[in-house]
């Protein structure tokens, strides 16, 4: 089970389509010799949640066992996500953003409707839009497996954060790690933390000249930037949305015209039944061109939106930091000047110098390192979106192309 | 009894002339109003069913006609008056018979058909009765004849003479060939009281035409017109006639009153919508020999000037009341009286047509769904564009920067393509699979006029009886008096259910002769519409296939 790098940005969504193998198209990057693959190796959707079953492979000397799986919850994710985040030795880094929420909601409404308008429709057709959005599903559970994987990889690729105390715990703990959902109370003070955060950040942004030019245009960059991949991502959403409607109401075509037929008689029966028929191979094609559209485009934008994101805090952390830092200086020369507690305040700008030094040059290797994956992952996918969309095209033009000339001339 | 025809004015009748003086003289023409344009007139007086006219000459012409019609054939006189006698023609008859002795072909004696034959010449078969009127334009009217062969059979079961039409195939007029082409809406006027003015354009070969090629304008009423003027003359021989587009007084108004600056798209729409709606139409009664060759279809197709406002088309009119109504009777009819239907044919027939009727506004229901989600498909790949558009200046990476630019441009040729994939989808199917709906619905008006029928002889049938029972009575009661207007009364509904019999069976067989041609000329269409369809979507992933092809190269050169 070959590790997702994640250099690619999103691989492959649809490991299990292999049957557990994900296609190994990764640009190995080689790490040292220790290694540790993590992947999730299986995932069961219940009622409200899933669980995914977390596998770990390792060469390690700290974990017990060379090798070895857990069971874990979404929730206990977005722990692991917030451990990173709030620890301050990482302030220079980019916090792999963490995986969404499995959303089966949209699914579980098209079904209900479905099932409500099931007198209206014929059996035929019923059970055809019943396998389409069991199809559905099936595809939003396997994206949401491969995002929590990423996510894992992510973190297990990291030369600093794969020796991250937490993320042994969440490998290795059978247990449970008893996360539970933040109570309402700790919702609100969440709810505050982000609040001030972002508040901050706009007072920050306005009042605090950053030193770095280097910074300052990341910053300008990242924010316009941030804007308008997200809209994009909007957008392309809609798009693939729009496209399965397509799709799904060649369905009722397709159904449509095979009880005309009946009606009709001999004479335009076969002629019908067989353009019936193409508008449901039609159906099935333009369905994938949604899905992959959604995959290879969507996704992408999406995932380098909160990548992007990570990025802004990142930048955010250490312009604070870097408040800091001039707040220190200003202390340490009132104290000199009033000469008093001298040293606490030496030591407090030489802390506060040290990290602001740490966490710029780190954040400057990561936004590099951002730039190349983001460039990165845009062509794969963009390359694979293409050549798929090529293939479904040329497809199409050859199902209709024999249709017309297998058409029984009257 | 003969109707001499008077001609007084000269046969070169332009448009502008006083209508009076150049139509038609006809005998009783001082008797009714004349008609406004001859052909009107002329159309109703040849109208096979002595009781449908509803020109106010049918009055007098009744009695002519009752005599003539079981045996005349039905040659759809030329459209009289408006026509200004082409050069082809032989010269501008100065003289009835004159001209016809210049006539084409069919005159020449023997000819069975014809009552082009000017008027004393009996039209070989039928009967003693060929006068016709319309001989005043022989060669178009002879020219008519010929084509309309197919015609007789329909009208004239009874007839025996016409020999020549039967190589013709019936409808198909073999290799005649009519297109008709809508085009450039017009708004004309201002207000309230302005229209819309659409040039009507013709190509055709079919030589009772004047002209192989020509253009004439005319506005939506006159479309409605012309549809109800078809349907008051031949709906009662069984004849489908293709439904008109409907009236819709919001898309109108806003056109009203709309200026032209502000076109919306929603009103571009709409006419284009209406436009290739009246195409539809104008081509469908075309494709039918008999229609064709109506002369109210021909005046519409051929007069060079403004139609006289078909008033009587407004819904508000007394007329448009007086229809209301009628329908609302109508319907009230189809649903309580129950036929004794005896006939299997017809049996079937109204089933396969109920679930056919089902069938296709279920699927007309799914084909506006796909227009939908096509036309949304469309618009958010061209957002979708867009935003590509801003993401790629933004980006700093030059290489992915130009190919996200690239992506963009794309994308926007591909929202192109979704688009006109829309409005195919909408043009080439959904709209042709509602207009197929309408005609179903005039099928249905067919054979509930033949159910109509039935109730006429069924109705005199009962009549009838009870005459006999009067005059039973009265002979019984030995009021011989009484007893002769009995009698009377007897021969009278004898003749009457007579009569109505072959009314009802002579629909009948028309229906069945019509029901065929209209079989041929469905699947036909569905076909050529399914095809048509195919071919647009095909052409659609082949561009796409294009634009993709384009694009890999771009992706493939990030550095």
């Amino acid at each position: 089970m070959a590790p997702i790098l994640f250099q690619d940005g999103m691989e492959d969504v649809l490991p299990s389509e292999t049957n557990g193998t994900k296609s190994g198209r990764s640009d190995t990057v080689d790490l040292n010799d220790s290694t540790l693959q993590v992947d999730i190796s299986d995932a069961l959707s219940e009622r409200e949640k899933v669980k995914f079953t977390v596998h770990t492979k390792t060469t390690l000397p700290d974990y017990a066992k060379p090798e070895f799986s857990v069971v874990r919850q979404h929730e206990e994710f977005i722990w692991l996500h917030d451990r990173f985040d709030e620890n301050e030795d990482y302030a220079g880094y980019i916090i792999p953003p963490p995986p969404p929420r499995p959303d089966f909601d949209a699914s579980r409404e098209k079904l209900q409707k479905l099932g409500e308008g099931e007198g209206s429709m014929t059996k035929e057709e019923f059970s055809k839009m019943k396998q389409e959005l069991e199809a559905e599903y099936l595809a939003t559970f396997k994206k949401t497996v491969a995002m929590h994987e990423v996510f894992l990889t992510r973190l297990a690729q990291h030369t600093v954060f794969r020796n991250d105390h937490n993320f042994k715990v969440f490998l290795e703990y059978e247990q449970d790690l008893s996360v539970r959902t933040k109570n309402k109370k700790e919702k609100v003070e969440g709810l505050f933390k982000s609040f001030n955060k972002s508040t901050d950040e706009i007072l920050l942004a306005a009042t605090q000249k950053d030193v770095d030019d280097y910074f300052e245009r990341e910053k300008t960059f990242l924010l316009e930037y941030h804007m308008a991949i997200k809209d994009a991502t909007t957008k392309a959403d809609k798009m693939t949305q729009a496209h399965k409607s397509v799709a799904d109401s060649y369905i009722q075509l397709s159904s449509g015209l095979s009880q005309l037929g009946t009606i009709e008689g001999p004479r335009l029966e076969k002629f019908i039944n067989k353009v019936a028929d193409t508008f449901e191979k039609a159906r099935k094609v333009e369905g994938r061109v949604s899905s992959d559209e959604d995959l290879k485009l969507s996704d992408t934008l999406r995932y380098y939106v909160r990548d992007g994101s990570a990025a802004k805090d990142l930048l955010y952390r250490r312009l604070r930091c870097l408040a800091n830092y001039e707040q220190a200086n200003k202390n340490l020369d009132r104290a000199r000047a009033k000469n008093k507690d001298v040293h606490a305040a030496e030591l407090a700008q030489q802390n506060a110098c040290e990290k602001f030094e740490h966490i710029s040059n780190k954040a400057k290797e990561e936004l590099n390192d951002l730039k190349a994956r983001r460039v990165t992952a845009f062509k794969k996918n963009l390359i694979e979106l293409a050549e798929l969309e090529l293939k479904h095209a040329k497809a199409q033009a050859q199902l209709l192309k024999s249709c017309l000339q297998s058409l029984p001339e009257e | 009894m003969r109707l001499y025809l008077i001609v007084s004015a000269s046969p070169s009748l332009c448009p502008g002339d006083n209508p009076q003086a150049t139509h038609l003289p006809r005998a009783w023409a001082p008797l009714a109003r004349p008609p406004p344009h001859g052909s009107r007139l002329t159309a109703d007086l040849f109208s096979t069913n002595p009781g449908a006219l509803k020109s106010p000459v049918s009055e007098q012409t009744t009695t002519p006609e009752d005599q003539r019609s079981p045996e005349d054939p039905l040659t759809p006189p030329p459209p009289a008056a408006s026509l200004t006698p082409e050069p082809h023609n032989p010269g501008t008859p100065p003289d009835l018979f004159e001209s016809v002795a210049e006539g084409p072909v069919v005159v020449q004696g023997g000819s069975p058909k014809l009552s082009s034959v000017p008027l004393d010449l009996p039209a070989g078969g039928n009967g003693g009765e060929g006068k016709q009127q319309p001989t005043f334009f022989p060669t178009p009217l002879q020219e008519v004849s010929l084509e309309e062969e197919g015609d007789e059979p329909d009208i004239f079961d009874t007839m025996s003479s016409p020999k020549l039409q039967l190589n013709q195939a019936e409808g198909d007029g073999g290799d005649e060939f009519i297109q008709i082409t809508v085009s450039d809406p017009q708004k004309i006027g201002d207000g309230m009281s302005s229209y819309m003015a659409y040039k009507v354009t013709t190509k055709t070969n079919v030589s009772y035409f004047r002209k192989k090629h020509w253009s004439v304008m005319r506005r939506f009423s006159d479309f409605l017109g012309l549809h109800r003027k078809l349907v008051e003359k031949h709906l009662h021989s069984g004849r489908v006639i293709p439904p008109a587009p409907e009236k819709s007084a919001i898309g109108t108004t806003k056109i009203k009153l709309g200026s032209d600056k502000n076109a919306d798209s929603g009103s571009l729409d709409f006419i284009e919508r209406r436009r290739a709606a009246l195409e539809r139409y104008m081509n469908r009664t075309s494709t039918h020999p008999t229609l064709r060759a109506d002369p109210d279809f021909r005046e519409f197709v051929e007069l060079d000037a403004e139609l006289p406002r078909a008033t009587q088309t407004s819904a508000l009119s007394s007329a448009g009341v007086l229809r209301l109504l009628n329908r609302v009777g109508e319907t009230v009819n189809k649903m309580t009286f129950k036929m004794d239907e005896s006939d299997q044919w017809f049996e079937e027939r109204t089933q396969q047509i109920e679930s056919l009727d089902a069938q296709l506004r279920k699927l007309h229901a799914s084909m506006e769904r796909l227009v939908n989600y096509r036309r949304e498909l469309a618009l958010s790949t061209a957002a979708f564009a867009k935003a590509t558009a801003v993401l790629s200046s933004v980006e700093e990476h030059s290489s992915l920067s130009r190919a996200l630019h690239q992506l963009s441009e794309s994308t926007e040729r591909t929202q192109t393509i979704h688009h006109a994939q829309a409005d195919a989808d909408f043009y080439v199917l959904s709209e042709n699979t509602k207009d197929y709906i309408q005609l179903i619905s005039a099928v249905k008006d067919v054979f509930h006029e033949r159910v109509k029928t039935f109730q006429t002889w069924q109705h005199a049938q009962i009549t009838l009886a009870k005459k006999r029972e009067a005059k039973a009575k009265a002979e019984l009661a030995g009021r011989m008096d009484k007893v002769q207007q009995a009698q009377e009364e007897v021969t009278e509904w004898e003749g009457k259910v007579e009569r109505s019999q072959e009314e009802f069976e002579r629909i009948s067989r028309a229906i069945k002769k019509e029901m065929e041609q209209f079989d041929v000329m469905r699947v036909k269409d569905f076909r050529d519409m399914v095809i048509k369809y195919l071919e647009d979507l095909m052409t659609s992933q082949q561009q796409i296939i294009k634009v993709w092809e384009t694009f890999i190269p771009e992706a493939k050169a990030i550095s």
